[in-house]
């Protein structure tokens, strides 16, 4: 044990305090400069001061070097790291923190990948896009569903704290072949969703009058021959195509979609179907 | 008119909602939540959830795209729902007209909450030397001020002071500009094919697209078989009606989206039994081909 700790052992109620703080505002203070730095001091803040005592120098120094450089990871799976970094502040006080800065440097980028692409975009994806369609035909089952999913999710953001605490760095080996098993199953049904959606969801048919000759020709009938929402698939397919150019943003391309909708429904070439 | 109450209550959840997705992230702060909630306050749900869902979609990958600025699709689809309501207006139109350019431009109340945190991150460093660590605690939660406001203000400005501007546009979309209405219309239902492009570009459809065309096809053919069948029974039912006849048959629903999802989890789960597999094939495998040096 190091001699600039009280050699205090951290108990459930420390976790909890941890995990409600982290659950209230652990992105309350983010900022363009250091975005997460002062919320990651500021959920372990009491548990520190039990380690190191009030008041003292070496608590001074351990917080500075937990606020000041910058940090920012998925706020899903960020006490993963404070899990792992109060292990080793415990028993080796002062004497970790070189190892907590590179523990803290080293894992954000790749926790923020995992934790991103599965809460932060195939989670909402799924249970989003559900509660949407549903909220569209008017029933609000949807939220009701999607809300019950992040109470789990929210159960194991609490969860992944002691289980950090507990096994360290091992974690984060073991975790990682799971976990990508786990996420290419979950982008299979993204997918799904997704051209699910596009056929149930873009709600636009082709009602430009053709006249050949005479002859009026039905392209929605043509379309509707072919394959049923034909037009929604185009439209999709051509929205992804425009994301591909250089320069575009996501606002760009909403306001792009948004001017072609009013010009060709004004010209009654495209109506609502 | 928005009555006072539902400006007082409509602009706590804009602080609420912001919280609500930096952290606990119970889908509260989601749009189609936003349309949800501002409905039940407006008293239309219905449109409520239009809009609010209308939204979700058009957003679905927004949020992991590119890392750029996103737009303030909350906040957009509560001044979109409680004009729709209040004006009267279509909730397409409202959708295209309102709720879009708003969460547009409430980006930069984002950006201003974000840069005023950095005066706050400041503080707290000197907090630190000082030691002082209840001052620490108030000024890493006056962040949390500085994100609600930064919704609170516009929202409660907007819907205090935007009645006489949404009744105008409301009046001159069913007037003179009724073009305009219709290709708004048209745009409201185009909107959603933006958040699903987004969305493929961040999946890996490559080496998924054979998903990506059964979803399309199943929810195509099924979607458009329930749409006749929900109209041929009308149909029926008005034809026996008038014939005085009675006729027993199913109860026609719209197809639901959730059924549709237990077809993907089901595809989803076969193929993470099948990569599960693979590995332990391969390990058993080599293990019977070391069976001679074991023995």
């Amino acid at each position: 044990m190091s001699s600039n700790t009280t050699g205090y052992k951290l108990t459930k109620a420390d976790f909890q305090q941890i995990n409600r703080r982290n659950l209230l505002g652990f992105q309350a203070g983010w900022n363009y400069e250091r975005m997460q730095h002062s919320g990651y001091l500021w959920i372990i803040l009491p548990q520190l001061r039990k380690i190191y005592g009030d008041n003292t120098e070496a608590l001074k120094t351990a917080a500075r070097t937990q606020c000041a450089p910058f940090f920012n990871t998925s706020n899903f799976l960020n006490t993963i790291i404070t899990g792992i970094d109060l292990a080793l502040e415990e028993t080796d006080g002062l004497d970790s923190l070189e190892t907590v800065a590179s523990l803290k440097t080293g894992l954000m980028g790749p926790l923020a990948s995992i934790g991103d692409s599965i809460f932060g975009s195939l989670l909402p994806t799924i249970f989003g896009a559900l509660a949407a369609n549903m909220a569209m035909q008017g029933n609000p089952l949807g939220i009701f569903i999607w809300i019950a999913v992040n109470i789990v999710v929210d159960w194991f953001r609490c969860k992944q704290t002691y289980i950090a605490y507990d096994q360290g760095m091992k974690l984060v080996t073991t975790m990682s072949d799971q976990l990508n098993a786990i996420t290419d199953a979950a982008t299979v049904m993204g997918v799904f969703m997704v051209g699910a959606l596009v056929s149930t969801n873009v709600g636009i048919v082709i009602s430009a009058p053709i006249d050949l000759g005479g002859v009026t020709v039905d392209l929605q009938h043509i379309a509707n021959v072919i394959c049923p929402k034909l037009v929604p698939a185009a439209l999709v397919g051509f929205v992804y195509w425009l994301l591909g150019k250089k320069g575009m943003t996501s606002t760009k391309a909403i306001f792009i979609v948004l001017i072609l909708g009013i010009v060709l429904g004004a010209l009654g070439w495209v109506a609502k179907g | 008119m928005i009555a006072w109450w539902q400006i007082l209550l409509l602009t706590l959840y804009a602080g609420f909602q912001i919280m609500d997705e930096l952290h606990w992230y119970s889908s509260a702060g989601s749009a189609v939540f936003s349309g949800f909630i501002t409905g039940l306050v407006m008293g239309d749900m219905a449109t409520g959830l239009f809009i609010g869902g209308s939204m979700q979609l058009t957003i679905l990958g927004v949020g992991t795209f590119g890392g750029a600025s996103r737009i303030d699709a909350n906040s957009g689809t509560l001044i979109a729902t409680a004009f729709a309501v209040s004006a009267g207006m279509d909730p397409e139109q409202a959708l295209a007209a309102l709720g879009v350019p708003v969460a547009a431009i409430l980006v930069y109340t984002d950006i201003l909450g974000r840069m005023a945190n950095t005066f706050w991150g400041h503080a707290c460093d000197a907090d630190i030397e000082k030691m002082n660590w209840n001052a620490y605690n108030v000024h890493y939660l006056m962040g949390a001020v500085s994100w609600m406001l930064s919704r609170m203000v516009p929202v409660f400005l907007a819907l205090a002071f935007g009645q006489p501007l949404v009744e105008a546009i409301t009046t001159a979309l069913n007037g003179d500009l009724a073009w305009l209405g219709t290709g708004l219309t048209v745009a409201g239902g185009m909107l959603p094919a933006v958040g699903f492009a987004i969305l493929l570009r961040y999946l890996p459809v490559k080496k998924h697209v054979a998903y990506l065309i059964l979803g399309f096809v199943i929810a195509a053919l099924l979607g458009t078989a329930f749409t006749s069948i929900a109209g041929i029974s009308g149909d029926v039912a008005t034809v026996a009606g008038a014939a005085g006849a009675e006729i027993a048959g199913g109860d026609y629903n719209s197809l639901s989206m959730l059924t549709i999802a237990l077809i993907g989890f089901a595809l989803a789960y076969i193929y993470y039994q099948q990569h599960q597999a693979a590995p332990v094939a391969a390990v058993a495998a080599g293990a019977e081909g070391d069976d001679d040096d074991e023995l």
